[in-house]
């Protein structure tokens, strides 16, 4: 029913679904000295933790559904993202969630990798295409595949 | 080249119903959906161009505007998707679909800039971006 009746060809188009979550978390490299903790991520160091209601965007793209007129995958999209990401991330706190492997701690740039990979690895190859990660309304973390975007250790805080 | 962006919004009936499918098929693929209801739509329409010498401008935004009213909001604000729009006729009145109907209806009048990205929110959770693309067979 979207086809292109010429061509037999289908648009391709993005989709972007916004969610939210809140999470608590804690800057902290255990590599590090007390002070130079405390001198690397400032305030966000605080012994007892900190939290942020996080806002996050994922685009998916691909080609119009002919039968639903929608991006194919697009409602498996919030099915992943609420069992996947919500389920697990909102209230929670993000440190007991984030290993060594994913980055030396929970900072917003490592947290989009580690949703990036959840993301990619349940949807079908190519589909994800951008991820966007507010940690507050200013401080904004997005991912491309194609690699713009990528990700950079926090030089300061 | 710079890109330029003109926002706006239409307000519009519209249900999901393949008559390909009976009823039961239909509520069990698209829910709640397959009930007429509407949305308050926002539609932004992105351009790209090089700003000419003489005004500053890729193209005047009041001419756009007026151009996506005479285009595109005049066939669609406070219209019935379903029945209203011949240019979706046969389609199902999805965000994707009417992204890709909008492109149609304003890429062949654009004068100045070129037709960039139609970028189209049901509501303030989700956006459909079209970029004019085809997945050829």
């Amino acid at each position: 029913m979207s086809g292109d009746v010429a061509t037999g060809g289908v648009p391709v188009v993005e989709v972007t679904q916004r969610f939210r979550f809140a999470a608590a978390h804690r800057m902290h490299n255990p590599r590090l000295s007390a002070e130079e903790n405390r001198r690397l991520y400032g305030r966000c160091n605080h012994a007892n933790g900190h939290g942020h209601t996080y806002r996050v965007a994922v685009t998916i793209r691909g080609p119009i559904a002919t039968e639903t007129g929608r991006l194919e995958d697009r409602d498996r999209l919030c099915e992943i993202v609420q069992a996947r990401v919500l389920d697990r991330f909102d209230q929670a706190d993000l440190d007991g969630l984030i290993t060594p492997a994913d980055g030396v701690t929970s900072t917003a740039e490592v947290l989009t990798g580690v949703l990036w990979r959840i993301l990619e690895e349940a949807l079908p190859a190519g589909r994800l295409v951008r991820l966007r990660v507010e940690e507050t309304p200013n401080n904004i973390c997005e991912l491309d595949s194609d690699g713009r975007g990528e990700q950079r250790p926090r030089s300061g805080k | 080249m710079i890109r330029l962006t003109k926002r706006v919004e239409f307000c519009a009936a519209h249900r999901y119903v393949n008559p390909r499918w009976g009823e039961d098929e239909n509520r069990r693929r698209f829910g709640k959906a397959v009930n007429l209801h509407g949305h308050n739509y926002v539609l932004e329409v992105t351009i790209q161009g090089t700003p000419a010498p003489d005004t500053g401008m890729v193209m005047d935004l009041k001419a756009l505007k007026d151009l996506i009213v005479d285009a595109v909001l005049i066939h669609l604000d406070h219209k019935n998707l379903n029945v209203d729009v011949p240019a979706l006729v046969g389609r199902l009145p999805t965000p994707e679909n009417l992204a890709v109907t909008i492109w149609g209806l304003l890429a062949p009048r654009l004068v100045g800039g070129s037709l960039y990205r139609i970028r189209l929110c049901e509501d303030d959770g989700s956006a459909v971006d079209y970029y004019g693309e085809w997945d050829r067979p």
